[in-house]
């Protein structure tokens, strides 16, 4: 699945997975690194995403004006 | 005695007794008993019955010579909007005539036509009180005309003008409004009408839920008989329809029964079909008031609406605003947690490592004191054997071949030996 398709919810189900999985130490320590930069992008992608939705809803009700 | 007189001149006293004694004309009420038209003369035939037993107490022969009868005719049919036929009571203005040959006739010089028409009058009210005691007289009254009165039965003569002006109406309407028309033929003249009308009317009732309402229609003048709707049994059968009648049989005096006691009664055709029309356009004018009504009321509910979703629309930036901080502290939340997840996890494992090292550097050390041990003892079991420690105690080793001999048996006689003692090296011969 690339980025683009990637839904909010689901991007932040993988964020919680991998909390989840930090939690119960079932990550090892050779992909923590990969896992965090995962966590990082995911993160990056959902206030992404909710920053573009406040200015679509912006414009939304500007033009309906 | 005297001599006998001819007929004609006996005949002849007569008709001096007769013009000298009876010179004045008369007034006289009688009822008609036959009428015929000969070459522009009427003749008549007067009676009159008695009141109870219906016999005739009196009879006579009546003329009309054609000179008066041309005036005297429509001036009657004008005023009563009948013709003369028998059964009519009349009131006649006459003077006696005897002819020799011909006999006693009373001559007609004029006809009061008010008196026949009272007589219709009062025929009328009769028949009015007849319905009104079987309780019929209002029940077309009681009918409603339906909402959408489109399908019309016509009761007219098929060639009549009237039914021609009726469909021209009703068809050439401004609205452009459709009627079903269906004409049940009829005789709407003379003696013929009650049973032609009633047999056209059950004709209609027989389908009568293929029509919306009944209209009998009669074109022509105004001296046209129209007795033939006065008639009881005419008037039950309009009163006990089922679907509403409207009458336009045009008759300018009054009323017959049969206008009374219809649905409504119009004067002409094409009044019948003005009525027709105008009750759809009622209808009409409703149903584009409802519709004005409707758009008005649903353009008001689109307003409200609007309004509605704008004050809504208006709050949505500033809950999703919200709605974006939850979720944004949420991520930084996890964010954080995951690093810090990490952080421990890595703390954790360097820990274990530098324990592991601590535990390695003792087990190594631990291990090196054991083989240092070992070596010792090796060295010391080492130290112990070793051959030059024996040599010197006397002990000595042979050789043959490079390699010591431990084993006597291996050796033949003739082979070469060595031995080594503490100092020196002999060889010897195995015998």
């Amino acid at each position: 699945m690339t980025e683009t398709e990637l839904k909010y919810e689901d991007a932040l189900r993988q964020i919680e997975q991998i909390v989840e999985k930090l939690e119960n130490n079932e990550l090892d320590i050779d992909t923590m690194g990969e896992q965090l930069k995962t966590a990082k992008k995911l993160i990056r992608l959902c206030k992404d995403k909710l920053t573009k939705t406040d200015d679509e809803i912006k414009k939304i009700l500007e033009c309906q004006k | 005695m005297n001599a006998p007189l001819s007929l004609f001149e006996l005949n002849n006293l007569v008709r001096e007794v007769v013009s000298t004694s009876l010179s004045m004309e008369y007034w006289v009420e009688a009822e008609l008993s036959e009428i015929r038209e000969v070459r522009g003369h009427c003749y008549m035939e007067l009676v009159q019955k008695d009141l109870f037993s219906n016999t005739p107490v009196a009879k006579a022969s009546a003329k009309c010579w054609k000179s008066r009868w041309m005036y005297i005719r429509p001036k009657f049919e004008q005023v009563t909007g009948q013709y003369l036929r028998s059964g009519m009571k009349v009131m006649l203005k006459v003077y006696a005539d005897f002819h020799e040959a011909y006999g006693f006739s009373w001559i007609v010089t004029d006809i009061n036509a008010e008196y026949t028409l009272g007589d219709m009058a009062r025929k009328r009210m009769q028949i009015i009180a007849q319905l009104k005691k079987e309780g019929v007289f209002d029940l077309q009254k009681e009918l409603s005309l339906p909402v959408f009165a489109q399908r019309i039965a016509v009761v007219s003569s098929e060639n009549a003008a009237g039914l021609g002006d009726f469909m021209r109406q009703l068809t050439d309407n401004s609205y452009g409004f459709k009627f079903h028309v269906e004409l049940f033929p009829a005789i709407m003249q003379g003696e013929g009408i009650e049973n032609s009308v009633i047999a056209a009317l059950n004709a209609i009732n027989g389908r009568f839920e293929d029509f919306d309402a009944v209209v009998i229609i009669r074109g022509g003048g105004a001296t046209s008989d129209m007795s033939g709707f006065d008639t009881l049994a005419l008037a039950e059968n309009v009163a006990n329809f089922p679907l509403p009648i409207i009458t336009g049989i045009g008759h300018e005096r009054d009323e017959s029964v049969l206008d009374m006691i219809s649905h409504t009664r119009v004067k002409t055709p094409t009044a019948a079909a003005a009525f027709l029309l105008e009750h759809l356009e009622v209808v009409w004018h409703i149903l584009v008031d409802a519709e004005t009504e409707m758009v008005t009321i649903a353009q008001h509910r689109i307003e409200t609406e609007k309004q509605r979703l704008l004050h809504v629309a208006e709050k949505i930036p500033v809950l999703f605003s919200l709605v974006k901080t939850r979720h944004e502290n949420q991520l930084d939340k996890l964010l954080m947690n995951i690093i810090s997840l990490i952080n421990e996890r890595f703390s954790s494992e360097k820990h274990n490592v530098m324990m592991l090292e601590e535990k390695l550097k003792s087990l190594v050390d631990v291990r090196l004191q054991n083989e240092k041990h070992h070596l010792l003892m090796l060295e010391q079991r080492v130290k112990a054997l070793d051959p030059e420690l024996l040599l010197s105690r006397g002990y000595s080793i042979t050789l043959h071949n490079g390699r010591v001999v431990v084993d006597a048996s291996i050796l033949k006689t003739g082979d070469e030996v060595e031995t080594k003692v503490r100092k020196g090296i002999f060889k010897s011969i195995i015998k």
